[in-house]
């Protein structure tokens, strides 16, 4: 068999457009996920145990079913209470919710690895809670999870492909239209890879450096 | 419970069985080639290592839904065979599952202390003794966290696979729901099992960790947790 790539030229636009939709998806969906996440982190983590239980609950169910399922979800099944979302609305809400499960975890499992020795000096020196929370554990939490929060970031961007199946003209979508119309398949979705791995590569790179920008200072717990 | 809700139901636990025949079927292989791309990706000889260290790179920075048609489209077209459904959801589902087990082998291999090869290659003993009885059975246990969660994340992938054309769980759903209108019930039945799926492997793979953890006293255990390093 012959590859040729030439055929693919013309439609480079739309799938670096669609890539832009993509990585736009991605960056919503996890700053809205990502504060939310933050009040589900709180609520686990609070004494009121009812409240702990419901946040326990969200993040089991949306981590332990697939993301295609609570997409249907969102967009076949809030139509029955009346609620209609179009795709980008219906995307963008599984996508937060799911993230917001995943980095509640992430967070819960930064704020856990904070030395208790840390937060009882804060204590110690008369500190209150809020202060403790800002001042003592945030940054090495924050510092903690930075690196699974970065790979959360890059696994949301690919797993944001699904919302192709609902029509989101994202990345993947972009690739399956254009091999209906170039039955270019194997070069089309080689050039589709190639950009969803270039991509990824590329955000954790920034991140990296990024990272030694934000946490310059050492903090040896 | 309605004679209905009970033919409904039967639809979507048979789209279940065939979820769980192509995760085991695409689990077992995708662990024995991930096993390979383990010591891979661990061997000190660089014509072994890079094409391990590449294939599970550049498998896990591509989304599953890409790599699932790359499948579907490619194999006809490269080799010249049409694979009916199963076939592309097993082969697609294990060539992933063997970078994300590729990952997990690599990580507890490396894990085991570097000392225990170090004493293996003393005792005189040869790369099958040093691999069978000396570093896997150490390794396995430090993989199964790591397994357990690689086959909760394989059954939801498993759900992608319906996209092109095989009728397994959410597929079924997919079905039932434009045959009842009531995509509500239907999702949420779907995802009732895949939660009752996940919830089943993760209990599994935490009593397989107690029975794979030896038993000690409380002085060996502090020793042996300052000895074994932490993280994933």
């Amino acid at each position: 068999m012959n590859l040729y790539f030439g055929d693919i030229l013309p439609f480079m636009g739309e799938m670096l457009t669609a890539l832009g939709m993509s990585f736009g998806i991605t960056v919503a969906s996890f700053l809205i996920g990502g504060v939310f996440s933050v009040a589900v982190y709180a609520a686990k983590a609070s004494p009121v145990r009812a409240l702990s239980a419901v946040a326990s609950g969200y993040i089991g169910l949306f981590r332990n079913t697939p993301l295609l399922v609570q997409i249907y979800l969102i967009y076949f099944g809030l139509p029955v209470f009346g609620i209609n979302l179009d795709v980008l609305q219906a995307s963008l809400i599984a996508l937060s919710l799911n993230n917001a499960a995943y980095c509640a975890e992430i967070i819960r499992g930064g704020f856990s690895s904070v030395s208790k020795g840390l937060v009882e000096a804060g204590e110690a020196l008369g500190l209150d809670a809020w202060t403790i929370f800002t001042r003592v554990s945030l940054i090495p939490a924050l510092r903690a999870v930075y690196p699974s929060l970065v790979n959360q970031f890059v696994h949301l961007f690919l797993t944001s492909s699904i919302a192709s199946i609902i029509g989101l003209p994202e990345l993947m979508h972009a690739i399956l239209e254009i091999n209906s119309q170039t039955y270019r398949s194997i070069e089309v979705l080689a050039i589709g890879a190639l950009l969803y791995f270039a991509s990824g590569f590329l955000i954790s790179f920034v991140a990296r450096v990024a990272e030694r920008f934000l946490f310059r200072w050492a903090v040896s717990v | 419970m309605s004679e209905e809700f009970l033919g409904q139901l039967a639809g979507l636990l048979n789209g279940a069985v065939w979820t769980l025949a192509l995760c085991s079927s695409a689990g077992i292989a995708g662990t024995a080639f991930g096993f390979v791309l383990g010591l891979g990706q661990t061997s000190s000889r660089a014509i072994l290592r890079w094409p391990a260290v590449v294939y599970v790179t550049v498998v896990r920075g591509v989304p599953v839904l890409l790599l699932i048609f790359f499948v579907y489209f490619g194999v006809p077209l490269l080799f010249g065979v049409n694979l009916d459904p199963f076939l592309t959801g097993f082969l697609s589902l294990a060539l992933v599952g063997a970078a994300y087990t590729g990952e997990i082998f690599r990580g507890a291999i490396e894990a085991v202390p570097r000392g225990q090869t170090e004493a293996a290659h003393a005792l005189g003993l040869g790369y099958a003794d040093r691999l069978f009885r000396v570093i896997m059975p150490q390794a396995l246990r430090i993989a199964v966290p790591a397994g357990t969660g690689f086959l909760i994340n394989l059954v939801k992938d498993s759900s992608l696979i319906g996209i092109i054309g095989f009728v397994e769980l959410t597929r079924a759903a997919k079905i039932l729901s434009n045959l009842t209108l009531d995509p509500l019930g239907a999702f949420l039945m779907a995802a009732a099992i895949y939660f009752v799926i996940s919830f089943v492997i993760s209990r599994t793979g935490n009593a397989i960790e107690r029975r794979l953890t030896p038993k000690l006293g409380k002085r060996a255990r502090i020793q042996e947790s300052s000895l074994t390093p932490t993280g994933h």
